[in-house]
């Protein structure tokens, strides 16, 4: 455990920060799910849940309670130890991936640095890419598990669907590792401090109110990694899975109560996942455009004066910027669920393999073309 | 030091605990998912050798991919059937011989290599290195010293996908078409 | 890599769950059982069929094992994609680029294959 950090206390308190950044995971859930609601209302010209409490939001504890008093059923003809095994597991890959994701700057109190991320991996994208793609493990056990046709079939067409797609994901992806020379995260994030500035042929052009984010850099990439991730959490206008006129729900539809919830919140989790993703690839992760992370630790120094709370400073606000670019991307994911109708299986195949395979390669290839290039007429 | 030594036998424990279920399950699906959490548990192995980006690949490519089709196979097929196909019916004893073999073989050759390894001398503790410099070495080893093997395996699975939509084509067999 | 770390949130949240689960058994009680249909699976209100032998289309195996193929191809651009800058630095850049492109060559001659023979077709 060496890697934990280096006393007991330091241990200690990492290991408590993980199950923070779980807990904090597992309750954006039900604030997302009334997120959800009420913008599907809005967007459908309704109301929505408005009843309960202010905005309607005790609804969340009413559904809370709702799920608890729900009795536990397994159907007999399924395998018992498998449809209760799956749930527990659609859990655990969400968490784990979303735990590497760099949500701020270091915390630094009394000599102890913090990092405000679960753990730092230094081949971030190769260890979340790996966890995530293990969820498709949970599909086909909760399929098989129930012994249903219905679910079967989801389960198959769920796990075709998150294989052919991870392909563009992964192939997209390729670019921005080209781009940043690195796998780790917190280092994408350092480098897209700054100005926007292109240097080629000897010539360097700097903008004067750009941010230096990949998004400049990798704009085919961030469209093909965004909608890789909508077909990878199985979001609408992905969700054959659980294609209502044809599969009842997909791979849990003889789930209820608080093993279905446990479903929501690994569906939830790969949303969040790739939100924080793309903030991280293309959207200069915590940084804020114009202000690097020293003059934010200076302007905390001026405020509030002593080192330690400049640090805290410091670490709230890059906190703070990172959620607010990665509640948008959380809102553009339900906007898009609510907007666009669903795919045909067919149609959904052919996007994947024959649309978005090649955009990825052609993508990658003029990405190295340029790098190449670059280099090549400046030496 | 001690927690590194602790995670190493957890491993190490986990990794042959989930191998020998893939033997001894006889449900197929239940084999094929303990090999798949073998897989997970050799990937963390590597990371405690610090071999981060190949601990990566076996996640991805073993347990992601190569396993994911076993488990998708096996549920597509209901093998109930199947199930005595190796403990009844003619070749059962060779089988159940050849198989007792080559176990023994491999635990000779593993009680072996650690005597050999014994007598040498201590064994061959690892540089530290950071993952930047193992995954550079990695690929330097990959497109300087074995350039020709790698565009081999280009070559290679080009031939793999060719063959598989080939016999996915064929009509005869169980797929035969009236 | 905190491997630690890792194993310690991957048994607390699989005791989570089972917590979760043990906890909502207990608040909901046990399904009791009041009539068969209930403890059937769900099949559209239809008495269940016996018979199981559910015929599922060999594109869902022919597009796992192309997943495979593709994925350990695109598994080898990652060395190469992050070490590029420093191979060009080197001045081994030409090689490496070209070794690679011949690769990427071999992969887009694939899945123009796949695509012209129909095999990723689905009816």
């Amino acid at each position: 455990m060496t890697s934990m950090g280096s006393t007991s206390f330091e241990i200690t308190i990492n290991l408590i920060k993980l199950v923070l950044v779980f807990l904090m995971m597992v309750q954006a859930v039900p604030i997302l799910v009334w997120l959800e609601r009420r913008g599907s209302a809005f967007i459908q010209n309704r109301f929505g849940p408005n009843r309960v409490g202010p905005l309607g939001l005790l609804q969340l504890l009413a559904d809370a309670v709702k799920f608890l008093t729900k009795e536990d059923f397994a159907p007999e003809k399924g395998n018992r130890f498998m449809f209760y095994a799956a749930p527990v597991f659609a859990l655990i890959p969400a968490a784990i991936a979303y735990m590497a994701v760099p949500m701020s700057v270091p915390l630094k109190l009394d000599g102890h640095t913090f990092l405000i991320q679960g753990f730092e991996i230094n081949v971030g994208i190769v260890f979340i890419l790996g966890i995530s793609s293990l969820a498709a493990y949970t599909i086909l056990m909760a399929g098989w598990g129930s012994g249903s046709k219905f679910s079967l079939m989801g389960a198959m067409r769920a796990s075709a669907q998150i294989i052919s797609y991870e392909l563009a994901l992964g192939l997209s992806i390729v670019g921005v590792i080209l781009l940043y020379g690195t796998f780790n995260l917190t280092e994408m994030v350092n480098m897209q401090q700054g100005p926007l500035t292109f240097s080629m042929f000897g010539y360097t052009v700097t903008s004067s109110y750009l941010p230096n984010w990949g998004i400049f850099y990798q704009p085919v990439g961030m469209i093909l990694f965004f909608a890789a991730t909508f077909a990878e959490s199985n979001r609408l206008p992905f969700d054959l899975a659980e294609g209502e006129a044809e599969l009842v729900a997909g791979f849990h539809t003889e789930y209820g109560g608080f093993k279905m919830l446990m479903f929501f919140i690994g569906e939830y989790g790969h949303m969040m996942i790739a939100s924080g993703l793309m903030t991280t690839f293309f959207f200069g992760g915590y940084g804020i455009p114009g202000i690097s992370f020293q003059e934010m630790h200076q302007i905390g120094l001026n405020l509030l004066g002593t080192e330690t709370l400049a640090s805290i400073f410091n670490t709230v606000v890059h906190f703070l910027s990172y959620n607010l670019k990665f509640a948008i991307f959380l809102w553009i994911f339900i906007h898009v669920r609510w907007t666009l109708p669903r795919f045909r299986y067919d149609q959904l195949m052919d996007l994947g393999w024959k649309t978005m395979l090649p955009w990825a390669l052609a993508n990658t290839m003029l990405t190295a073309v340029v790098i190449f290039a670059a280099s090549y007429f400046t030496i | 030091m001690t927690a590194d030594v602790f995670i190493f036998w957890f491993l190490a424990i986990l990794t042959i605990v989930s191998a020998l279920s893939v033997v001894l399950m006889t449900n197929p699906i239940y084999s094929a998912l303990s090999l798949a959490m073998t897989m997970v548990s050799v990937a963390a192995i590597f990371v405690t050798l610090q071999a981060y980006f190949l601990a990566g690949v076996q996640l991805i490519v073993y347990a992601g991919a190569v396993m994911v089709l076993f488990v998708m196979v096996l549920m597509l097929f209901d093998l109930k059937n199947e199930l005595q196909a190796f403990s009844r019916g003619k070749f059962t004893g060779a089988i159940k011989v050849g198989a007792v073999g080559i176990l023994a073989g491999l635990i000779v050759g593993a009680v072996g290599s650690f005597i050999m390894a014994g007598k040498s001398g201590a064994p061959v503790t690892p540089e530290a290195s950071t993952s930047a410099d193992a995954t550079k070495a990695l690929s330097e080893h990959l497109f300087f010293n074995h350039v020709f093997g790698f565009e081999a395996l280009g070559v290679l699975l080009l031939v793999i996908a060719v063959g598989t939509v080939a016999l996915s084509r064929s009509k005869g067999g169980t797929h035969a078409k009236h | 890599m905190p491997l630690g770390g890792v194993i310690f949130i991957t048994v607390f949240i699989a005791i989570f769950g089972y917590i979760l689960i043990r906890l909502a058994r207990l608040t909901g009680g046990q399904a009791k059982k009041t009539s068969q249909a209930k403890f059937d699976i769900y099949e559209c209100g239809i008495p269940v069929q016996e018979k199981k032998d559910t015929k599922i289309s060999v594109k869902f195996y022919l597009t796992a094992i192309l997943f495979i193929l593709f994925d350990i191809e695109i598994i080898f651009m990652y060395p190469w994609a992050v070490n590029f800058r420093n191979f060009i630095a080197s001045g081994a850049g030409l090689f490496v680029f070209t070794s690679m492109f011949i690769f990427l060559a071999i992969f887009i001659f694939g899945l123009w294959w796949e695509i012209k023979s129909k095999a990723l077709e689905w009816d």
